[in-house]
């Protein structure tokens, strides 16, 4: 008798915890937060990477970045010794065009990791296309209340196998991120610093992102120039990507 | 000719944009000097190389673009030649889902890194050097026509054996017509051309399964030579060690057959003054005699615009009974920096 008024106890406590969690969708909340981060379906942005070692300046890269829709992104790379180069992401399938080959060069998922910035970084930005979204819980990073979201990779183009992601609980402002490899390595953190406005749509202008490997190590991606602009499919053709 | 390398210390590399316009442009300056040991034939076994490379495209409001890749080369080997390369120099038209062009255009339809079946407009592809370091290749003056929908592109080329200059040896004037699209991340090209008095036809692939491997192939048929065929694959590490293997079995009745294997990695190590640093290691064989030839490349990034790297090839084989056995020397060295706005 005892047993079972226990057992009728703890289920009504669990009941009642259930019903006091906010109903969240936390695919929603991703799609937000993509929308937040990224501005428009169809846009062009410049993107500058700086690499810090020891908060000493090591690298900078320039980008200029196409993208259109969920799955198509054009990279041209413009810094002096990368110039000629671009990338082009299609869903899952990725190419690379060198000036020296003077041909699109199809790469894998792993030659996408290189430096703290990786292209993935810079060619996949619209997560809820890539990563399944599970709520976590609510929490403070600083004076910020956040949702924590679970993202698990459901692509095999996705970059990062898991990422814990931090969203701004009043709008579903991306504030930071933790990001896993398949071996469950804990790689690279993310914040998201800054954003703009541009034709009343919010974009990301600033982020930082820090080597979990190296701690000395950073990088800051810094996105200017970002115009919303109608792009030709043609634009995110494998066969035209010798030309800019 | 003598050629007065004048340095453009103006030149840097930028962009002007007025409405949608466009343009790109870009110098390098490389010197590099090169010494042959076990020289085998008369002449100098040493020698330096000057090229200088401006680089210029302008794209005028998503409808009409202009490109030009030039190099003035001077090479000193016991004497002194100079000479002024048009890689590229092409006029291109946007209209809609077509792109046309006309002009001299490097264009490759092979998807093998050291030797191609259907690549029947490429430039000559040299195992020893897949990626054309010096970027001294030159297109072909040819008039194309693209059309894009969806994963779809059609493209009918025009290449002549030489217009303006001189006709390049064995080469003919090519009418051609490719269809590539992208099925279930197969990247797959048909290709058919007619090269003179004969008819080519072929077919490649690439394709990326898991995280780490790249599978390509080619696969060509010819009136005159016969078929052709390569098959490859690329493996990449999780600590970003690239592998590639190719086998390739030329059109010739010959019936030659290849190996090439390249091992190499970008940013050695992710550790300031290691990841300036890009090595690869390759080797091509003749199957047939046993031949082969090592190559070593090694280079380091200093700053933005500053590239130092050694290249030494080493052959080996039965001296003046194998392909690469009758290369005049037992190894080539060459040292050199580029220098890019």
């Amino acid at each position: 008798m005892c047993n079972r008024l226990l057992w009728l106890v703890a289920g009504g406590a669990l009941t009642a915890a259930a019903a006091a969690l906010p109903d969240i969708d936390a695919q929603a909340l991703l799609r937000e937060s993509d929308v937040l981060r990224n501005g428009s379906s169809s846009y062009v942005v410049r993107i500058k990477i700086t690499n810090f070692e020891a908060d000493k300046q090591d690298e900078e890269h320039l980008y200029a970045v196409s993208q259109k829709g969920l799955d198509k992104t054009h990279v041209e790379f413009l810094s002096p010794r990368e110039k000629g180069r671009f990338l082009l992401m299609l869903g899952d399938d990725m190419w690379i065009y060198l000036p020296d080959t003077s041909r699109p060069v199809r790469i894998t998922p792993l030659e996408r990791l290189t430096g703290d910035a990786s292209n993935g970084d810079v060619a996949r930005t619209n997560y809820a296309y890539d990563y399944d979204a599970v709520y976590l819980r609510t929490e403070k990073v600083g004076d910020i209340e956040c949702r924590v979201l679970e993202l698990s990779a459901k692509r095999k183009g996705s970059t990062y196998h898991k990422i814990e992601y931090w969203l701004r609980a009043e709008d579903a402002r991306p504030v930071k991120a933790e990001f896993y490899l398949t071996s469950g390595k804990h790689i690279k953190s993310a914040t998201f610093d800054a954003y703009g406005q541009e034709g009343g749509r919010t974009y990301l202008t600033r982020m930082t992102i820090h080597d979990q490997i190296r701690k000395n190590s950073h990088s800051v991606m810094e996105y200017s120039n970002y115009e919303a602009r109608q792009l030709p499919d043609k634009m995110f053709s494998q066969g035209r990507l010798d030309r800019f | 000719m003598r050629s007065i390398i004048i340095f453009l210390l103006s030149a840097a590399f930028g962009w002007s944009q007025s409405d949608n316009s466009e343009m790109r442009y870009s110098v390098s300056l490389t010197d590099e000097g090169e010494f042959a040991a076990g020289l085998r034939v008369p002449g100098a076994d040493t020698g330096n190389l000057l090229l200088l490379e401006p680089t210029f495209a302008y794209k005028s409001s998503d409808f009409w673009r202009f490109s030009t890749s030039l190099a003035a080369v001077t090479t000193t080997q016991g004497e002194t030649q100079s000479q002024l390369r048009v890689r590229e120099t092409y006029f291109g038209i946007d209209a809609g889902d077509l792109d046309l062009t006309i002009g001299k255009r490097l264009l490759r339809w092979g998807t093998g890194y050291a030797f191609t079946v259907t690549g029947i407009l490429d430039p000559p592809r040299n195992p020893t050097d897949p990626t054309d370091r010096l970027n001294l290749n030159e297109g072909r003056e040819m008039a194309t026509a693209d059309w894009v929908s969806g994963r779809n592109d059609v493209t009918v080329a025009w290449a002549s054996a030489g217009l303006f200059g001189k006709r390049q040896p064995g080469m003919l004037d090519t009418a051609a017509i490719r269809y590539n699209v992208l099925v279930d991340g197969f990247d797959t090209s048909v290709i058919v051309a007619h090269e003179g008095s004969s008819t080519f036809s072929g077919a490649n692939f690439t394709r990326v399964f898991g995280e780490a491997v790249e599978l390509h192939g080619e696969f060509g048929w010819s009136d005159t030579t016969g078929a052709g065929a390569l098959i490859g694959g690329k493996y990449t590490t999780r600590s970003g060690v690239t592998a590639i293997a190719e086998f390739y079995t030329p059109a010739s009745a010959e019936r030659q057959q290849y190996g090439f294997v390249r091992v190499g990695k970008s940013r050695l190590r992710e550790r300031p003054g290691w990841k300036e640093w890009d090595v690869t290691l390759s080797l091509v064989t003749n199957l047939g005699d046993g031949s082969r030839i090592a190559v070593l490349d090694a280079g380091r990034r200093f700053g933005k615009h500053f590239y130092a790297y050694t290249h030494t090839e080493s052959p080996s084989g039965k001296r003046n009974a194998s392909e690469f056995g009758a290369i005049p020397y037992s190894a080539l060295a060459s040292i050199g920096v580029t220098f890019q706005l």
